[in-house]
C-alpha cells in the first residue's frame, strides 16, 4: 500500500513535447497527445520522475486534494492463487518488495492475480516505485513473468526483461564463484527448499 | 587549535536535492567535541588529505602526485591514440571528504593517459543515483566541463539500456557508460553500505549499480542475498562485452582516515584483495567501535542523503545497521532487502539510535526508508527545510511523523529527552575524527582498547580468512 500525497503538473506552453516525461513514468500516467503530456491523475503515483527528467523545468508537484491509497487487498483475490504465483517465482510473501513503500510479495502478486499485466499496471495498482524506484523492480518482474505475462520490453526503454534470482543460477556459475556463498544463501532465504529455478517452458 | 575543538567539516557542494546551506554542528553547539581517531586507535597511519580547506590546495597535489605514482605502473597499450576512452565515474565518490580528492584523480588520470597514449578523445561519464540533475551539478561543481573539455555526460539507471550476456543469463547496462571504444573504471573505495556489500568484491560493484539500469541494480540488491549477490558485478565484470572495452582501474583509497593513496591497475581483483585488507583493518575497528553505542541520537549535517554521510570514515548506515558484524561472512543475515523468512532484519532501525535530528541533508532516493520515520523519532530543523521533505515525493509519510524544530538546539534537547541519552554523534561528512559530544568521546574512548584488541586478535584473522587473504 502507497499512500499518495502528490500528482504532477505542468505548463504546457513551453512543452516542446520530448516525451522523457511519458518515457520515465513508472505507472503509465503520462501518455503523449498532439505532442502534449496528458496526466491521468488516478494512474500518478507521485514519484516526481517526471519532475525532475523535464528539461525545460516546466513541470512541478501539487498536492492532491485528498491522498490517493493504492493497494491490493488480499480479500480481492483468491489467495491460493496469490500463494502458488509467489512460490514460482520464488518470491516471499512478506518480503518487501518495494521497501520504500513497504508493499510486500504478496501485494504484488495479488494485483498481478487480480489483472495488472505489465510493470506499469502493477506500479499504478500498488503504489510501489514510487519512492525510489530502482529496487523492487526484478522481483515483480520476475512474479509478472511467472504469471505469464508478455515480457517482450516495451518501447523507449522503459524496463527491460531481468527475472534473474538466487535460485536460477546454473551449477557451472556455483562452480565458478564458489566463494560467494550462494548455496548458504539459498537455506537461508529458503529454508524450506520450496523454491527453484523459474521455468521458462510453462510461459 | 585545541585537538578536541569542533572541526567544521569538508565544504561540500549545493544541490537542488538539499536545502540552503546551514552553519554546522560545530559551528552551533559548543559543547561538541572532534576527536581524532587515533586517540581510539593509535596505529592508524595518517592521511594525505581528509578534505580540509585550510590545506586542501596542498593536499591534492599530493592526490595528483599519488594518482601519477601509480599510474606510472600501469600497462595503458590497450589505449590506442585513435581510440576513444570513457572514464567512468561514480557519484558517491563526490560525497567523499568535499569530493575534490576524487575529481582530482579523475582530472589527473585524463592528464596522464593522453600523455602516454596519444590519444584524446576522452569523455567523462558521470554516474549518478536518481536525480537528472546531479550529473550537471557535479560537472559544474567540480570544473569538469573544462577540463573534459566539454566532453562530460551524466548518466542514471533510467537511461538507455545494453544488453549484456554474462555467465548470469543477459543483464542490462547503461548504453551511454560504453559508447567509446574502451573505459576506464576510474573508482573511489568508500565501503560506503558494508551492511550491503560486506565488504566481499566490493570493488567491483559499480558493475552491477553505477553503471548498470535499474533492473541490473534490482536484481543485485533484491533477488540475491547480500553475499551471493557479490556474483552479479564479477559476472558482469568478467563478460566478453566488459572485457572487450576494459582498459585499467584506478581507485582513490582511503581509511577512517582520509586518502591514504591511489590503486592503478589493469588486475581489479587485486586492487580489491588489497582494499578488502586495508578495509578489514581500519573500518572493520570503526565499525566495532560504533556497536559499542548503546545508546545516541544522531546528527545529519551534510550535502547528501542522511544514510551516505559520514562521521569518523564511516556512513550513518553503519551506524544504523549495526545488529551483527556485517564482516563475519559466517552471519547469513545482515541488512539486506532480501530477507530470511525465519530472521528478519529491520534494517531501518537500531534501538541504540534513539533519534536523528537532521540540521541538512538531501531529500529524494526514497532515504530515509519509510519505515525509519516510524521507529525513530525525526526532528527537521527550519521550516524551510520542513518543506523541502514536505514535497519529497519519495517519502511521503516522513513529515507526518517528524517534528519540526525551530533551532538544531532545540532539537537535540528534544530528542535527547525523548531518547533518553545523553550522547550526541555527527554525520557531517568528516575523516581523520570523529564530532561528537564529550559524554560520547569519553564511552568511545574507554571502550576503544578492548575493541582494538579483539578485533586484531579475533575479527580481522577470522574475516580475512573468510575472504581468502590470511
Amino acid at each position: 500500500m502507497a499512500t499518495i500525497k502528490l500528482v504532477a503538473d505542468y505548463n504546457a506552453d513551453p512543452c516542446t513535447g520530448c516525451k522523457l516525461c511519458d518515457i520515465v513514468c513508472p505507472s503509465g500516467a503520462i501518455k503523449m497527445e498532439a505532442r502534449k503530456p496528458v496526466i491521468d491523475e488516478a494512474l500518478c503515483i507521485g514519484c516526481g520522475r517526471c519532475v525532475d527528467r523535464c528539461p525545460e523545468d516546466i513541470m512541478w508537484m501539487i498536492q492532491r486534494s485528498e491522498p490517493l491509497v493504492t493497494t491490493v487487498h488480499p480479500d480481492e483475490v483468491d489467495q491460493e492463487a496469490v500463494t502458488a504465483l509467489l512460490e514460482k517465482a520464488g518470491i516471499e510473501a512478506a518480503m518487501s518488495v518495494c521497501v520504500c513503500t513497504l508493499t510486500p510479495g504478496s501485494e504484488i502478486a495479488a494485483s498481478i492475480i487480480k489483472g495488472a499485466k505489465n510493470l506499469e499496471e502493477v506500479c499504478a495498482a500498488t503504489g510501489m516505485r514510487s519512492g525510489c524506484g530502482i529496487y523492487c523492480v526484478a522481483p515483480a518482474l520476475r512474479l509478472l513473468e511467472a504469471a505469464g505475462c508478455d515480457m517482450t520490453p516495451p518501447g523507449q526503454h522503459r524496463w527491460y526483461p531481468s527475472t534473474l534470482s538466487l535460485y536460477d543460477l546454473s551449477d557451472e556459475v556455483c562452480a565458478k564463484y564458489p566463494d560467494a556463498y550462494i548455496e548458504e544463501d539459498r537455506a537461508v532465504f529458503d529454508p524450506e527448499h520450496k523454491y527453484g529455478p523459474l521455468s521458462k517452458e510453462i510461459l | 587549535m585545541n585537538a578536541h575543538t569542533a572541526i567544521k567539516p569538508p565544504a561540500f557542494m549545493h544541490s537542488d536535492y538539499g536545502p540552503a546551506l546551514q552553519p554546522h554542528v560545530s559551528e552551533t553547539i559548543e559543547s561538541m567535541v572532534s576527536v581524532p581517531l587515533t586517540e581510539f586507535f593509535p596505529n592508524f597511519a595518517p592521511a594525505i588529505t581528509s578534505g580540509y580547506p585550510e590545506t586542501l590546495e596542498a593536499d591534492l597535489e599530493r592526490v595528483r602526485a599519488e594518482t601519477r605514482k601509480s599510474l606510472a605502473l600501469v600497462d595503458m597499450s590497450s589505449i590506442a591514440a585513435t581510440d576513444s576512452v570513457n572514464i567512468l565515474a561514480s557519484e558517491h565518490g563526490f560525497g567523499l571528504m568535499g569530493g575534490w580528492p576524487y575529481a582530482e584523480m579523475i582530472k589527473t588520470i585524463r592528464e596522464v593517459v593522453i600523455e602516454r597514449t596519444g590519444c584524446t578523445k576522452i569523455h567523462l561519464r558521470l554516474a549518478i543515483y536518481r536525480g537528472f540533475k546531479e550529473a550537471e551539478e557535479v560537472a559544474e561543481h567540480f570544473g569538469f566541463n573544462e577540463a573534459f573539455e566539454g566532453r562530460v555526460k551524466g548518466l542514471g539507471p533510467f537511461d538507455q539500456g545494453v544488453e549484456v550476456e554474462t555467465v548470469v543469463g543477459p543483464m542490462y547496462l547503461i548504453k551511454r557508460a560504453f559508447d567509446a571504444t574502451k573505459f576506464i573504471h576510474a573508482y573511489y573505495d568508500d565501503p560506503r553500505e558494508m551492511y550491503f556489500n560486506r565488504l566481499l568484491y566490493k570493488s567491483f560493484k559499480s558493475f552491477c549499480m553505477s553503471y548498470a539500469r535499474y533492473e541490473t541494480r534490482s536484481v543485485y540488491h533484491s533477488m540475491f542475498g547480500n553475499r551471493s549477490g557479490s556474483v552479479i558485478p564479477r559476472a558482469l565484470f568478467d563478460s566478453d562485452f566488459i572485457q572487450q572495452r576494459y582498459t585499467f582501474s584506478s581507485v582513490l583509497c582511503t581509511t577512517p582516515m582520509g586518502v591514504i593513496g591511489v590503486d592503478a591497475t589493469t588486475d581489479l581483483y587485486a586492487i580489491d584483495r588489497r582494499i578488502t585488507k586495508s578495509h578489514l583493518e581500519t573500518y572493520g575497528r570503526m565499525q566495532r567501535l560504533f556497536a559499542e553505542i548503546k545508546d545516541c541520537v544522531a546528527i545529519w549535517d551534510g550535502g547528501r542523503w542522511g544514510y551516505y554521510l559520514h562521521g569518523g570514515g564511516l556512513i550513518f548506515g553503519t551506524l544504523l545497521t549495526n545488529h551483527s558484524d556485517a564482516f563475519d561472512l559466517d552471519q547469513p543475515v545482515v541488512a539486506g532487502f532480501m530477507q530470511s523468512p525465519t530472521a528478519p532484519v529491520n534494517f531501518s532501525r537500531n534501538k541504540n539510535l534513539r533519534g536523528v535530528v537532521v540540521n541538512q541533508a538531501w531529500v529524494g532516493a526514497g532515504i530515509p526508508y519509510v519505515t525509519m520515520p516510524f521507529t525513530t523519532p525525526m526532528y527537521i530543523v527550519g521550516e524551510e527545510q520542513a518543506q523541502m521533505w514536505r514535497e519529497d515525493p519519495t517519502n511521503p509519510l516522513l513529515m507526518d511523523r517528524a517534528t519540526v524544530v525551530d533551532s538544531l538546539h532545540q532539537g537535540v534537547a528534544m530528542a535527547c529527552e525523548k531518547g533518553q541519552t545523553d550522547k550526541l554523534i555527527v554525520f557531517d561528512g568528516s575523516y581523520g575524527h570523529l564530532t561528537c559530544n564529550q559524554a560520547l568521546a569519553d564511552l568511545l574512548k574507554a571502550r576503544a582498547p578492548a575493541v582494538d584488541k579483539m578485533v586484531g586478535e579475533e575479527l580481522l584473522p577470522k574475516w580475512l580468512a573468510q575472504r581468502g587473504l590470511s
